[in-house]
């Protein structure tokens, strides 16, 4: 870890400085005198309301019926009694408050007046801790003081409902501030008859059977009994040790962000409190003591959660001598709860929530950020604190299940030993688990309920109107994309039995290549479906054994696969015979002999030939050495995209020293190479005086030469002047050929990779970045996801890649932090010293012009020190603002797309990457039938009137009938006259555009396949304009913006559909 | 004296500079002339009623620009017909409940409007600028006809007069098939004429480098003669051989990889003296890492302000 060393010499490690900062964003100040005020005044205004509810009124079920049937309650009636007493409890009362969660807890014992000694049993005590709370809000409800009343659970358990209250007032300083009336039942009843041996819901106990015994709705009710006594524990903890209390809120911080584990069947507060202050007493061995410092004892606490052996033990709050639990209860626990956490009374696992999955879960997270905090600069703050690991983000499929009107989840009634909704959690947990095997690493189902209009009085059936949510993280590609599951051996009769029944007509009988003759599953797909196995898979056992139909399942798979389909078919298919092509085409190089220098290395520099481009060309019928037979059953394109191989010549002193001559020499080569290999495989060549194309087996390659000598030339030059003039050919060529093989060596660690880059890409270009963001700056981008995944798992989904992709977009920090992209993980801190440095420089400026960044996004790669390959010129710091605010846009909606059903029909998959065109000054609309590639448009309404309304429609083109992106049947060597090897409409658009009207406007196109380019005004400098002002020369810019418009129709002719304008340039004056 | 008369070719050089920089001084002024020609263009089009319009469209668009991140919505747009700019954002709560009532209509009935309040005004002014054109003429009678002179320039480029045709019609632009100044079809015939075939390529680049020698060495010579013409001889080291070796490494050029060259460079230890020899300039590394220490922490310091500012903090 750094340690900075301050001017006065006082040692402020980063770290702490950010908590201290973070925990004033979160806490409260408790010392202010108008806050205590209003929280005092408002809590005794609210115990006043209360106490003047008139006693000995009548209860009976009649207030909430349907609650009353729902837990299926006796009869009974009872006379209202005021509260044995009203306290302040939770975490305001430790001064743990931690926002944005504002509310109070308010204890409200309940008399023992209003109970009989027997109605521990079935239910009858939730049923009148229900009523007692439906007097309180009737009453509540009457005053002018409250503002609402709300209906919320306690701990997610429906039958344990709390009444949430608004006041009127509301403080300034605590937004959305709400007080939770909950209900206590200390002695209310015998400790011992709510043993969790004994049976206490008759609804279980079957006629000639043995009562089935009741833990949890014991634990329920014990709960309500120790509630306040617990709380007192923690209370006598936390007096006064101030540091203790800041760490209690930075767990809290760090467990909501992790909604994976701040679930009802995992941590909450109260939980945190009670883990803290077990290890801040004797009885957790004083593990953190009142030496230690905040951000010491949360590392501590977080050590513990991840590493202690104890919790297999059981973890008890009261000392081991004093302890009064026996052997044999211990194990009774341990039996019957995964976590054992045992109060100080010893009469209740506190814990008994806690399931087996999440606690793996939670310790899992723990441990992910210990190695956050040891490895990531300034103590992983950003990771740890400041980073949301939600589902969507975190696990690789996420399925919805809409369960609620599904019978089979109140079957058996909706609160028995446990509620029906917890059933179900781990039903459908115990059905994947089983279904998936070793292809999931972790399955967490959740089924979070109280929704914030529920009516107590109506009963369960509206309680879990939200989808259940299951996450699924996979294990590794090989194991979770697995064609074939062999199941038990078939002369096994019984386990056979069972695989058949749980797989059903899916199972089949299977002879294997070592001779084994097996039960198993086969899920055949094409190799481009294969990330789709594990969502079929989900789909199928769950409609099987749950009785689902298909639109009540919804499992986030393959929802973006549309922007990459290309005529049905993932064009990643063609990856094969690409490779292979290429493969031919550099043995056939190396075997040149009629060139002066031969060839001594070929390298592939095109993003297709990694497969991270967003289409991989299909092999074209006519780019080949000899067309044969028929034309093919397809209109060929016109256009064929050709992929840049990069070759180095064997040495010689012959080359020439400057520039240009460098340049037509390599030409020269190049022409030579293309005439032998013309001659001597016939593989045709396309040539201009810039580049060379070789056609062959369906590809065109462009080839390039990296000419060594070039590369150190101008290296030397940057070495003694930096910045310097480094854009050379063969420098590029250089930094090209690194990246390319960088990232191949990425790709075979995470196959994921590629689908990820590739959507990412989709969606830079979709909305219109293409001309600011380099490929390869959106490769390294993602990149980062995966070599510095955490807090998260290296995503094993393309969804979930390119969710982060949209976050760490518009999360990162830009202006002040570079992006360190170590690829090979071989950087030192030497490097990464250096980096700093350049990165440093580069933002010297700021404080001079905050608006105006060099390279205000700065992508450092051990290849590229000081950010210069890719994002040097762009994107500058407005272009990245834009693109910032539609990532956060962006990863917004595809969070709300994967948790949500969506009723809203705007909200689509699709619209993702449908960018909003009256977000510019100024539309062109273009031919779609004149794109090179039309197949690769996304499909965007044709006809968009609501859009272009606000624009003024300045002119209509016609098309030109010379181009046609398909050709028409012919003869085949004329055809083959016809292809045209990197042409592209639109980038002859943009080019001109640039050319013909410099620094008037700025274009925004899609280089992958869309119909629309934005064009923004530039603005003027206020030097430029000033100088310009002197010169008279203002013509251009004072040029009315229908007239530039109709020029830009008129440059782009044949081509441009219609121009719309919808801001008019900003003068001066 | 002798030594004061020696002209080296770094003299040379600089003399051809700014000969050459003399050289494009020349049609500066040229260019000059034509400026001022526009101006009188200028002048026109500063009458016409669009200009007006468009500089409040200006502002509105500075009060817009602070404002990208909450416009930008990524919904799918064909529905959001969003009313015009500020509109748009007092009511961003109610926007969604007007596009609910049909928001076709309603974007119509509003462009509607401002196209008949945009025609009127166009009606309004069109009668004054007639009067004042004439009084320009008068005027600036004399500039008229160079004024002509450069619109029928003009001409050839792309530019477009507003009395083509009104400035609220719609302006139709031809597909450009039948001639090939712009468009799709001049991108086409681009593209075939670039490549001419490999044979002819080639005989370009041959052409090239021949010109190019010629050229090295007419230049050569040129410099040689000028100074001989001033009574000089250049005094220069004529190598006997051809260059086989590189001059700092000191290996054949061309039969050792470069990179092997590095790599040998480097393993050779280099005989100066290290920065941290003596005591003095361990001295000053060990304060200048603490000033660099310190600047980090001011660094931060600043930055942590300007994050809380952007409320970096704030984990929710």
């Amino acid at each position: 870890m750094e340690v900075v060393v301050s001017s006065t010499g006082a040692v402020i490690d980063p770290m702490d400085f950010k908590v201290s900062e973070a925990l004033k964003e979160v806490q409260l100040d408790y010392e202010s005198p108008t806050l205590t005020k209003f929280i005092d005044e408002t809590i005794s205004s609210i115990k006043q309301l209360i106490n003047k509810i008139p006693e000995d009124l009548k209860v009976g079920s009649d207030l909430a019926p349907g609650f009353i049937r729902d837990v299926n309650a006796d009869k009974f009636e009872f006379s209202f009694k005021k509260p044995a007493a009203i306290e302040i409890g939770g975490s305001y009362s430790i001064q743990a408050l931690t926002k944005p969660s504002t509310s109070i807890d308010l204890f409200i014992r309940l008399p023992k007046e209003c109970f009989h000694e027997k109605d521990y049993l079935n239910h009858r005590y939730h049923a009148k801790r229900c009523l007692y709370l439906c007097i309180i809000k009737k009453y509540l409800k009457a005053s002018s003081r409250i503002k609402k009343i709300e209906w919320s659970t306690f701990q997610n358990e429906a039958r344990k409902p709390v009444l949430v209250v608004y006041p009127v007032q509301e403080g300034v300083e605590i937004p959305g501030f709400c007080i939770r009336l909950i209900p206590t039942a200390t002695s209310l009843f015998s400790v011992p008859k709510l043993n969790l041996a004994r049976s206490n819901v008759r609804a279980l106990s079957k006629d000639g059977m043995a009562p089935q015994a009741t833990p949890r709705y014991n634990s329920s009710i014990l709960e309500d009994m120790f509630l306040e006594e617990n709380a007192e524990f923690v209370r006598n903890t936390f007096l006064g040790w101030k540091e203790l209390r800041e760490a209690l809120v930075l767990i809290k911080v760090w467990a909501r962000q992790r909604t994976s584990i701040h679930a009802h069947d995992c941590l909450n507060g109260f939980l945190i409190s009670v883990i803290l202050s077990y290890l801040a007493t004797a009885s957790g061995g004083s593990r953190v003591n009142k030496s230690m410092k905040t951000i010491q004892i949360f590392r501590v606490t977080l050590d513990f959660i991840a590493n202690s052996k104890l919790w297999d033990k059981g973890l008890l709050l009261q000392p081991q001598n004093q302890s009064k639990l026996s052997k044999e209860e211990r194990k009774q626990y341990q039996q019957l709860f995964p976590v054992l956490l045992c109060d100080s009374s010893s009469q209740l696992n506190l814990a008994f929530r806690i399931t087996k999955q999440a606690f793996s879960e939670l310790r899992d997270e723990a441990a992910q950020t210990l190695i956050c905090i040891d490895k990531y600069r300034d103590g992983g703050f950003e990771e740890v604190f400041m980073t949301k690991v939600d589902f969507p983000a975190k696990y690789d499929y996420c399925i919805r299940i809409k369960a609620d009107e599904s019978k089979e989840v109140y079957a058996s009634g909706f609160c028995l030993d446990e509620e029906c909704w917890r059933i179900y959690e781990e039903k459908v947990h115990s059905l994947l688990e089983k279904a998936l095997g070793d292809r999931a690493k972790a399955i967490r189902v959740t089924w979070k309920n109280s929704p914030s209009q529920w009516k107590i009085e109506e009963g369960f059936s509206d309680f879990s109107t939200s989808p259940l949510v299951v996450g699924i993280l996979t294990s590794s590609p090989e194991k979770s994309f697995r064609g074939v599951d062999i199941g038990p051996n078939a002369e096994n009769k019984v386990e056979s039995q069972k695989y058949r029944k749980f797989w059903g007509e899916k199972a089949e009988l299977r002879r294997f290549k070592d001779g084994t003759i097996a039960e198993s599953t086969v899920w055949e797909c094409q190799q481009w479906e294969r990330h789709l196995i594990v969502k079929r898979i989900c789909e199928y056992v769950l409609s099987r054994h749950l009785a689902l139909p298909e639109q009540k399942l919804t499992c986030v798979a393959d929802q973006l696969d549309f922007c990459l389909l290309h005529g049905g078919k993932d064009s990643i298919s063609f990856h094969g015979s690409l490779l292979a092509a290429f493969e031919v085409l550099s043995k056939r190089l190396r075997s040149l002999k009629e060139i002066p220098l031969s060839v001594s290395s070929v390298q592939p520099l095109d993003s297709a030939f990694r497969s991270t481009s967003v289409f991989l060309p299909a092999p074209h019928p006519l780019a080949k050495e000899k067309v044969k037979g028929r034309a093919p059953q397809e209109l060929p394109s016109t256009c064929v995209q050709p992929l840049e191989v990069m070759i180095q010549l064997e040495g010689s002193g012959n080359w020439p020293m400057d520039d240009v001559a460098i340049e037509k020499t390599k030409q020269s080569f190049l022409l030579q190479i293309g005439e032998s290999l013309q001659k001597s495989w016939g593989s045709p060549c396309v040539a201009s005086e810039d580049e060379l194309n070789v056609l062959m087996s369906g590809y065109a390659f462009r080839l390039r030469i990296l000419h060594e000598r070039g590369l150190s030339l101008v290296r030397k030059k940057v070495g003694n002047e930096r910045m310097r003039r480094i854009t050379s050919g063969d420098t590029e060529l250089f930094i090209r050929g690194q990246h390319s093989s960088m990232i191949n060596g990425l790709l075979g660690r995470y196959p994921v990779y590629g689908p990820v880059v590739r959507l990412a890409k989709r969606w830079v270009s979709a909305h219109l970045f293409s001309s600011f963001v380099e490929e390869e700056a959106v490769e390294l981008l993602v990149a980062y996801l995966f070599l510095r995944h955490l807090p998260f798992h290296a995503p094993s989904s393309r969804i979930t890649g390119f969710l982060r992709f949209l976050r760490l977009l518009s999360n990162y920090d830009w202006t002040f932090s570079p992006l360190i992209v170590d690829i090979n993980g071989d950087m030192t801190s030497k490097d990464e010293k250096e980096i700093y440095e350049n990165f440093m420089t580069s933002r010297k400026v700021y404080e001079e012009s905050p608006h105006n960044l060099d390279r205000s996004m700065f992508l450092a790669t051990s290849y590229d020190k000081s950010s210069e390959a890719w994002t040097k010129y762009s994107p500058n710091s407005s272009e990245l603002k834009r693109m910032v605010a539609y990532a956060r846009k962006g990863a917004e909606l595809l969070t709300d797309l994967i948790v949500h059903d969506q009723t809203d029909s705007q909200k689509t998959w699709k619209s993702l990457f449908r960018t909003p065109l009256n977000m510019y000054d100024a539309v062109i609309l273009l031919h779609r039938h004149k794109l090179a590639f039309p197949q690769r448009l996304l499909s965007r309404p044709e006809l968009i009137p609501g859009e272009m309304i606000q624009g003024k429609h300045v002119a209509e083109g016609e098309a030109s009938k010379d181009f046609n992106p398909f050709m028409l049947r012919g003869n085949l060597e004329e055809m083959k006259d016809q292809l045209m090897v990197n042409f592209d409409p639109v980038r002859c658009l943009v080019e001109k555009l640039k050319e013909e009207f410099p620094e008037t406007f700025k274009l925004w196109y899609d280089s992958v396949g869309g119909d629309a380019i934005g064009l923004t005004w530039d603005k003027l400098e206020s030097k430029k304009r000033a100088r310009e002002e002197d010169d008279d020369d203002q013509n251009d810019k004072r040029q009315d913006p229908v007239d530039v418009l109709r020029n830009v129709g008129e440059v782009g002719r044949g081509f441009v559909r219609s121009v719309y304008l919808f801001k008019s340039p900003r003068l001066q004056n | 004296m002798g030594s004061k008369r020696v002209v080296t070719e770094k003299d040379l050089k600089r003399k051809e500079k700014l000969k050459a920089l003399a050289a494009i001084s020349k049609p500066k002024k040229l260019s000059k002339k034509k400026k001022t020609l526009k101006v009188v263009n200028n002048e026109d089009i500063t009458f016409e009623p669009e200009k007006k319009s468009s500089k409040l469209g200006g502002k509105k668009k500075r009060k817009e620009d602070s404002e990208i991140e909450e416009d930008i919505t990524c919904e799918p747009v064909k529905k959001g017909s969003k009313l015009a700019g500020k509109k748009k954002r007092k009511e961003d709560s109610q926007i969604e409940e007007d596009i609910t009532f049909e928001p076709e209509k309603k974007g119509s009935k509003l462009s509607g409007k401002k196209k008949r309040k945009e025609d009127s005004e166009i009606e309004d002014k069109s009668e004054g600028v007639p009067k004042r054109r004439k009084k320009d003429k008068s005027k600036k009678a004399e500039k008229k006809e160079t004024k002509a002179l450069l619109l029928s320039k003009s001409t050839s480029k792309p530019v477009l007069k507003r009395n083509e045709s009104p400035a609220d019609e719609v302006y139709r632009i031809t597909s450009g098939d039948e001639d090939c100044s712009k468009g799709m079809k001049k991108w086409m015939t681009e593209y075939r004429q670039n490549r001419p075939g490999l044979k002819e390529l080639q005989r370009k680049i041959d052409e090239f480098i021949v010109a190019h020698d010629k050229r090295e060495d007419e230049a050569k010579k040129e410099r040689e003669k000028a100074t001989e013409i001033e009574g000089f001889t250049v005094v220069k080291h004529h190598k006997g051989r051809k260059k086989t070796t590189d001059s700092e490494s000191g290996t054949a050029v061309g039969s050792v990889s470069q990179a092997a060259v590095l790599d040998k460079m480097a393993k050779k230890k280099s005989k100066e003296v290290g920065i941290d020899f003596y005591r003095f300039q361990r001295r000053d590394a060990q304060r200048n890492e603490i000033m660099m220490l310190q600047s980090k922490f001011e660094q931060d310091k600043k930055r942590v302000q300007q994050l809380r500012a952007a409320r970096k903090f704030k984990p929710y």
